[in-house]
């Protein structure tokens, strides 16, 4: 386990925030929500990081953002995947996938 | 990957600031206002809700600063508060500044200065279309091993040939006498084949090249003119095509006007003819190569191809003329190198050099920079503690240093023009492309780059040095910092510029010595008292080979009336003006298979006055006489190399020496050898030299002789006195007749050390600049530290130690630094020079660890460095120890 609950493995918060808007468009603050209930807790992003990851996303042009009425009607901005972004989460899911399966052959190798 | 929303996002926020700012501060507040929410959801009071909000996720300020620090844009908006501040830190400094910004500006201004020198001579093209196709072509003595220009005939056959150009032209040189219209004038001029233009690409201002029909013996008189000529003597008008101008007394009519500044070659020829309508014994003269030879290479031909079927073309000349051509081939060069000759390793010598004072520059202003961050410890101190990063601070001060770099870089590129102008107006003449050199775009290039980077280079130090320093005690201190530290780093600094300018000072004090030593060398003649001249004979007195010698002769007689002259003669060939008559001989009749295998001799053709004026010595037998003329016995007169290297035991009086075309010629007499090309260098070129009667020569040969003829006397006089006389007495013999060229020998020799004196001049300035540089950097440290040991010095007063001593130990501090930069820089000078030496000839009769040299630099900088300590110690020496010791 990592020392601390919540830090992240270095470059998975954006694939993790890529997977949470494919299902739909969300506010920030819905994004950190979601991550905390898929992970049972685990992963608990401060508001630092998350909007540094948004940030980062946009120029890259992955996700796209529009402001928009919540349901408990105040304003807030939403963010969607761009069809690059639902390529990029495609490749990065295969890419984790080998390399989760390649760690654990090493790690359980005697 | 998609670089352009990035560009755009962040420009976006740069330009909209406060709106994207607010964007972030909205979508903050709601993130935040929505975890509270849920909290209060579970129960709690919004206070804390909002409370625990914040330390789980973050406060809005502490995320704010977080997302925008991320992006590219901050660190733009960050360096322009930087330079903000920079420059509120610089004017509140002035003193600082300005001591800073000289000294970069004297360093960065020497660089760009050699770099547009460097820019202009070696690397810019030749100013001609696609200049990288241009060939210079040249035979190939394979036997003497060494190339040499062709003749005519050589020339022909190769065009014949077919030879592997796009374009090929001939070009030789060949002076004039103007006589119409204006004043006569004595005019350099080249004889140029009708595709010489053309070979070039370059265009006419004005009328048209020589046609083929023009470029044959036989075809009309025509010339094309330069521009500086056009506006001189046509006022620049139009009309000039077709009007005629009269060159050695023939009506030659002006078909081109050249546009201005154009050359090809080291000189600016004001006239040019066809070179096909030479004198038919010049242009069927296989033996003289006095023709060159510019092409272009066809595109995608490289110059190995061409060379190779250059030499197979030239091969069967040389079966076709096995007498003449046997044992030539062809040598092919780019056209730049003859161009540029060999400079290349004097101007990268001098390039390294100024590096190294750039070098001595910035060690200067990284010790002020340290000095002054020593007395900023505080400033830092409280930066740090208010959170401010280390990369953050050294941010700042490169930021600092570059500002200083950059404004210095300005006020260096004015320091380049003005001492360009200076030194190009007297140095230019040793220069090739010497009129090439221009502050232009790329020097102005060289000169930003060079600025920021020694910006980045002296400020690093000092910057890592300060941002390392520790909270606590320099908090504490009040202000005094960690002194020991830095002043560690500042006498290294100042024990590496001591070792630079040991290297560059031995460097100029060799060559200092070199030319001491070819002062003294002995040339074989005396230079003293001696002036030399050419005369254009008028072209109407001398229509034959025996009207040139009593023109002569009459000259002779009354030029040597003139009072005060002690003695005058005529010479084809005046020592160290890179004259090369340059024939073929052998001995005792057994001739070589072709001329090209025979030795050559440097064929001085003179009159019997000669070695009276030069003061040659006489070894052996006896020199030319009044005796010898057209109708006694050829004979000649051989100097001792020749005697050494082809009579090497046996007498060579009385034995035969033959000049192929001219004839046998007796040996009489043997004289002393005379140094023809540089002083006190070994030269590619002959040194033999053989002597022979001008009233012996053929006719043939005689009247083509006066443009390479010069009148050498021996008078105690002043050149201005003797001038005017001079001038009246050749103009009494016929008044369109022209005075030229006018040198006094001593001029001659010192021109012919130019590829010394240059180097010399140069780094002997950067050397003094280095010397100034260093003791500034010694000054600044010996009295940082006297102001930093105040307090110590004020104790050791109080206890009894007297002012002596106390001088003593500052002047003892400073000389220590200085031995230490001594011993590492006489290493390093012992071995930059041995390296210097290995890749130039430039020394001479002083070896590489000439220790004299060595020692008498050492001298000059203790004694410099005694100086800079002076004034710090004497001031050291009036410490008040109550007052020093009354500010604790």
């Amino acid at each position: 386990m990592p020392e601390k609950p919540g830090d992240l493995v270095q470059g998975t918060l954006d694939m993790l925030i890529l997977k949470t808007l494919a299902l739909q468009p969300m506010h920030g603050y819905g994004v950190a929500v979601r991550l905390e209930q898929m992970s049972q807790g685990v992963f608990r992003p401060n508001a630092g990081s998350l909007f540094v990851a948004f940030q980062r996303l946009q120029r890259a042009g992955l996700i796209k953002s529009e402001w928009k009425a919540t349901e408990n009607s105040r304003r807030a901005k939403y963010y969607a995947l761009t069809d690059q972004g639902r390529k990029r989460l495609t490749s990065e899911k295969r890419e984790w996938g080998k390399q989760v399966a390649a760690i654990a052959r090493i790690l359980e190798a005697s | 990957m998609l670089f352009l929303p990035a560009i755009f996002g962040g420009l976006r926020s740069l330009f909209r600031k406060k709106r994207v700012e607010k964007e972030l501060d909205d979508e903050l507040r709601g993130f935040l206002d929505m975890a509270a929410e849920d909290k209060m959801k579970q129960g709690m009071s919004r206070k804390e809700a909002l409370r625990s909000a914040r330390l789980e996720r973050g406060s809005l300020e502490v995320s704010r600063e977080v997302v925008r620090s991320s992006s590219w844009e901050s660190i733009i908006e960050t360096s322009w508060q930087d330079l903000r501040f920079a420059a509120r830190m610089l004017r509140k400094s002035p003193g600082f500044a300005s001591v800073a910004i000289l000294t970069l500006a004297l360093g960065i201004g020497a660089n760009t200065a050699i770099f547009s020198v460097v820019q202009g001579v070696l690397l810019a093209p030749l100013p001609y279309h696609e200049p990288d196709r241009l060939v210079v072509v040249l035979l190939n003595n394979l036997r003497l091993k060494s190339s040499t220009y062709l003749s005519y005939r050589d020339f022909m056959d190769w065009e014949r040939a077919a030879p592997p150009f796009e374009k090929m032209s001939a070009y030789a040189w060949r002076s004039f006498d103007l006589s119409s219209p204006g004043n006569p004038e004595h005019l350099e001029g080249t004889e140029i084949s009708s595709s010489f233009l053309s070979t070039l690409g370059v265009g006419m201002a004005l009328g048209r090249e020589f046609s083929a029909d023009e470029d044959r013996n036989g075809g009309a008189p025509v010339a094309i003119i330069s521009n500086g000529l056009w506006r001189d003597r046509f006022g620049g008008s139009a009309t000039a095509i077709g009007n005629s101008i009269v060159l050695d007394g023939v009506e030659t009519t002006v078909v081109g006007v050249l546009h201005p500044g154009f050359r090809f070659g080291t000189d600016y020829p004001d006239v040019y003819i066809p070179i096909g309508q030479r004198k038919l014994v010049d242009a069927n003269d296989r033996i003289a190569h006095d023709v060159a030879c510019v092409a272009r290479l066809k595109p995608g031909v490289s110059l190995s191809q061409a060379d190779a079927q250059m030499n197979a073309i030239q091969e069967n000349i040389d079966r076709l003329n096995p007498d003449t051509e046997q044992g030539l081939g062809i040598k092919i060069l780019p056209a730049k190198e003859p161009l540029v000759g060999d400079v290349r390793g004097t101007l990268l010598l001098l390039l390294g050099a100024v590096g190294v004072v750039l070098l001595i520059a910035c060690a200067n202003v990284a010790n002020l920079l340290l000095a002054r961050s020593a007395a900023r410890a505080r400033e830092f101190s409280i930066r740090a503690a208010l959170g401010a990063g280390r990369g953050r601070i050294v941010r700042q001060l490169i930021t600092e240093s570059v500002l200083l770099s950059v404004l210095g870089g300005v006020l260096g590129l004015a320091a380049a023009k003005w001492g360009l102008s200076v030194a190009l107006a007297t140095l230019a003449a040793d220069l090739p492309r010497g009129d090439n050199i221009h502050l232009n775009a790329s020097v102005l290039f060289f000169a930003l780059g060079i600025s920021i980077v020694v910006g980045i280079l002296f400020g690093l130090a000092p910057a890592l040095r300060s941002s390392k320093t520790d909270l606590q005690p320099s908090l504490k201190e009040g202000g005094r910092g960690s002194t020991g530290r830095h002043h560690r780093t500042q006498s290294a600094l100042v024990v590496v510029q001591i070792a630079l300018t040991l290297v560059l000072l031995a460097g100029a004090g060799l060559l200092f010595r070199t030319i001491q030593h070819l002062w003294k060398a002995d040339l074989g003649f005396e230079s003293q008292h001696v002036l030399t001249f050419q005369v254009g004979l008028s072209p109407s007195a001398v229509k034959t080979g025996a009207d040139v010698r009593a023109a002569y002769q009459q000259l002779l007689d009354r030029i040597r009336q003139i009072p005060g002259i002690q003695g005058a003669e005529i010479t084809t060939e005046v020592p160290m003006t890179h004259q090369m008559n340059a024939i073929p001989f052998w001995v005792d009749s057994r001739r070589p298979a072709s001329v090209a295998e025979a030795p050559r001799t440097l064929g001085f053709i003179t009159g019997p006055d000669f070695l009276q004026v030069m003061h040659i010595p006489l070894i052996r037998g006896r020199f030319i006489n009044q005796q010898d003329t057209a109708s006694s016995p050829l004979v000649a007169v051989i100097d001792t190399e020749l005697a050494r290297t082809y009579f090497p035991d046996k007498d060579p009086l009385g034995r035969t020496i033959t000049f192929p075309q001219v004839g046998d010629y007796r040996i009489i007499g043997v004289v002393g050898h005379v140094q023809h090309w540089q002083v006190g260098f070994s030269s590619p070129f002959t040194q033999n030299q053989s002597y022979v009667s001008i009233y012996q020569i053929q006719d043939r040969w005689m009247t083509t002789i006066d443009t390479w003829t010069w009148v050498v006397l021996r008078t105690p006089l002043e050149t201005s006195m003797v001038l005017p006389e001079i001038r009246k007495a050749v103009h009494a013999a016929g008044s369109d007749q022209t005075v030229y060229h006018a040198q006094t020998m001593p001029e001659i020799v010192s021109e012919s050390m130019s590829p010394q004196r240059f180097p010399l001049i140069v780094l002997g300035s950067f050397a003094t600049l280095a010397l100034l540089l260093a003791s500034i950097g010694i000054y600044a440290v010996i009295s940082y530290s006297v102001t930093q040991r105040v307090h110590e010095i004020g104790i050791r007063l109080a206890l009894g130690a007297e002012k002596r001593d106390v001088f003593r130990m500052v002047v003892g501090q400073g000389l220590t630094l200085a031995f230490t930069g001594l011993s590492i820089g006489i290493t390093a000078a012992l071995i930059l020079t041995r390296l210097l030496l290995s890749f130039s000839s430039l020394l001479y009769g002083v070896g590489a660890s000439d220790p004299a040299t060595l020692a008498s630099v050492s001298a000059v900088l203790i004694g410099v460095a005694i100086v800079a300590c002076y004034l710090p110690a004497r001031r050291a020496m009036r410490v008040d120890p109550i007052v020093a010791l009354r500010y604790e």
